[in-house]
C-alpha cells in the first residue's frame, strides 16, 4: 500500500542516540502507506543554532548539500526532528526564493560538483501523518491495534517546526492542536498545560553553553506538566526528547528535583499503538524509566 | 523664528554640540552588516518589548533581546560582540513569531553571533560541534553502545549517513574548508589547552 515515497533524512540524535525513533518511523509509516528511502551520505542537518551561530553561509551550504542528495533521487524529503526541519526545510525555501543566496551557495557547491536546483519539498513526518491527502487521522486511527486508552499525554510541539509562523504553514503557533489530534487518534487523552509553546531549553547551543540555564527552562516545563497529571510527554523532535529525557536526570543532579515523567517521540507512541514491543523501540535507552507508562497501556 | 531647545549660554552650547548624541565607540555601519547577514530590517524596531516579554531566557538571566536590538541600532558593536549574554538565546523564535514589526530578532542575534565569531569570540561547545561534523559528518556521532542497540532493533550498526558512507566526508570537508571553519575551530580550541 506504499504509494508515497520520500527520502528519509535521519539527522543525528535519532539514529545515534534514540534509534527506536528511526526504527519506529520506518515501521509505522509503512503501515500507513509511506515508504522511506535511505538518503545515502546525508550529514548533520547541520544544527541551526550550534553550527549556524558561527557562520550562516556554511549552514546554508551544508544544508543545501543534504537537499541536493534528495534532488538527485527525485523525491521529497521527510524527517523526524524539528532542528533538522529548520535547517533542511528553511534553507530549501530560502534558496528557492532568494536568487542572491542561491547563487552564492551554488558557487560553493560547484567545488563538490553539486548544484541546488530547488526541485523538491521538505516535510516533517508528523505533518504527513496529519495531512489527509497523504495519511490523515483516519488512517492513523485505523492502523492502531493496541489503543493507548486510559493515559493522559501532553504534547510538546518544539520551536523550529512551527516558528516563525509566517515562514511556515501550520497556522496558529500560540495554541496549536493538530498533534493533540494525532495523539487522540491513538486512543489516548491529550492534556493541555500552562505555557505549552515554551521552548524545551536546549536550542541555540544553550544546552552546551550553559547547561543549568537550559535545564531551568526544562524544569519550568516539568512544573507545568506536573500540574495536569500527564502520564507521558510526547514530542516530534529527538533533541527536545534528549533535553526532557536526559535533562530530568541532570535536573535531579543539579537541582535535586525528581520528576520521573516518561518522554516519547510521537513515532514511538504510534509504534506502541500499532503493536510494536518496547524492545523493538529500544525504550530501555531512555534515561527516564518508561515502565510506569507502559504498565498503563500494555 | 522657531528656536531649538538649548542652553542660552553659547559657550556651553558649543561645548556640548557633538556630545549629546555622540557615542564614542559607536559604529553606524554595524546595523547594516547585521541586517545583511540576518536578512531582516532590524533598524525598524520600535522597542515595544514584545520580544523580551516572550523570551524564555529573559526571566533567568540578564539576557534582554530588546536591549540587544537597541544597541545594534546604536552601533554599539564592541559592547554587543563581547557580551556573553549573546549566547543565551535558545533560538525558539517566539520573539520573531510575535514581533509586531515583522522583524526577526532571533536572526539579529544569529547575525551578531556570526560577527562575534569573525573576531574569534565563540564559546567552546559551538566549535566542538564544528570539529565533530568535520570528522564524522554528525554533530552527535554514533558510539559503540548505540551500534549494539541498533543491531538489536534490526537496523544496521551505522545509519545510512556519512557514518555508513564515509566517502561523502570528502565533499563535506571541502565545504567547511572553503570557509576555513575547521582551521578556525582548531586554532581557537587550542588556545584554551
Amino acid at each position: 500500500m506504499s504509494n508515497h515515497k520520500y527520502a528519509f533524512f535521519l539527522g543525528c540524535i535519532a539514529p545515534n542516540r534514540y534509534p527506536g525513533i528511526e526504527a519506529s518511523a520506518i515501521k509505522t509509516s509503512e503501515k500507513v502507506g509511506i515508504e522511506l528511502l535511505p538518503l545515502k551520505g546525508a550529514s548533520c542537518c547541520p544544527a541551526p543554532g550550534a553550527f549556524g551561530a558561527i557562520d550562516l553561509n556554511i549552514w546554508y551550504a551544508m544544508a543545501a548539500r543534504n537537499v541536493v542528495l534528495a534532488e538527485q533521487m527525485g523525491v521529497d524529503i521527510t524527517l523526524i526532528c524539528n532542528g533538522c526541519y529548520k535547517s533542511i526545510y528553511e534553507v530549501n525555501e530560502k534558496l528557492k526564493h532568494n536568487d542572491e543566496l542561491r547563487d552564492g551557495v551554488n558557487e560553493v557547491l560547484k567545488e563538490i560538483d553539486m548544484e541546488f536546483k530547488g526541485t523538491i519539498d521538505v516535510w516533517h513526518l508528523a505533518e504527513l501523518y496529519y495531512d489527509p491527502k497523504i495519511v490523515g487521522l483516519k488512517k492513523i486511527a485505523d492502523s492502531v491495534t493496541r489503543p493507548l486508552s486510559g493515559v493522559k499525554i501532553a504534547v510538546h510541539y518544539g520551536c523550529h517546526l512551527m516558528k516563525p509562523g509566517k515562514e511556515r504553514h501550520f497556522g496558529d503557533t500560540e495554541n496549536p492542536m493538530w498533534i493533540e489530534e494525532l495523539v487522540e487518534a491513538l486512543g489516548a487523552e491529550p492534556v493541555q498545560y500552562r505555557n505549552k509553546m515554551l521552548c524545551c531549553g536546549a536550542g541555540g547551543g544553550v544546552r552546551g553553553f550553559d547547561l543549568v540555564h537550559s535545564l531551568d527552562i526544562t524544569n519550568e516545563k516539568m512544573i507545568n506538566l506536573q500540574e495536569v497529571g500527564a502520564d507521558a510527554l510526547t514530542e516530534v523532535c529527538p533533541f527536545c526528547q534528549l533535553q526532557y529525557d536526559r535533562g530530568q536526570i541532570e535536573i535531579e543532579d543539579k537541582f535535586g528535583i525528581t520528576w520521573g515523567l516518561p518522554v516519547l517521540h510521537y513515532n514511538e507512541l504510534l509504534g506502541l499503538a500499532q503493536g510494536m514491543s518496547p524492545d523493538e523501540l529500544a525504550l530501555d535507552l531512555h534515561a527516564v524509566n518508561v515502565e510506569p507508562f507502559l504498565k498503563k497501556i500494555l | 523664528m522657531a528656536v531649538k531647545k538649548d542652553y542660552k549660554d553659547q559657550v556651553l552650547v558649543e561645548k556640548l554640540r557633538d556630545r549629546k548624541y555622540y557615542i564614542p565607540d559607536s559604529n553606524p555601519e554595524f546595523i547594516k552588516e547585521v541586517e545583511k547577514i540576518g536578512l531582516t530590517p532590524a533598524h525598524m524596531c520600535y522597542q515595544c518589548g514584545t520580544c523580551t516579554g516572550s523570551c524564555p531566557s529573559a526571566p533567568r538571566s540578564s539576557y534582554r533581546i530588546r536591549l540587544f536590538m537597541r544597541k545594534a541600532i546604536l552601533g554599539l558593536e564592541d559592547e554587543i560582540l563581547t557580551d556573553p549574554d549573546l549566547w543565551l538565546c535558545t533560538t525558539c523564535y517566539s520573539c520573531t513569531d510575535r514581533c509586531p514589526r515583522d522583524l526577526a530578532p532571533t536572526d539579529v542575534i544569529m547575525a551578531m553571533r556570526n560577527l562575534a565569531a569573525r573576531r574569534d569570540i565563540v564559546p567552546r561547545n559551538f566549535l566542538k560541534t564544528t570539529q565533530l561534523i568535520y570528522n564524522t559528518g554528525h554533530g552527535v556521532p554514533n558510539n559503540d553502545a548505540n551500534r549494539a542497540a541498533r543491531l538489536k532493533l534490526g537496523l544496521e550498526a551505522d545509519p545510512e549517513t556519512t557514518h555508513k558512507y564515509p566517502e561523502f566526508l570528502v565533499g563535506i570537508r571541502k565545504l567547511l574548508d572553503h570557509y576555513g571553519l575547521k582551521e578556525k575551530a582548531d586554532r581557537i580550541l587550542a588556545e584554551g589547552e
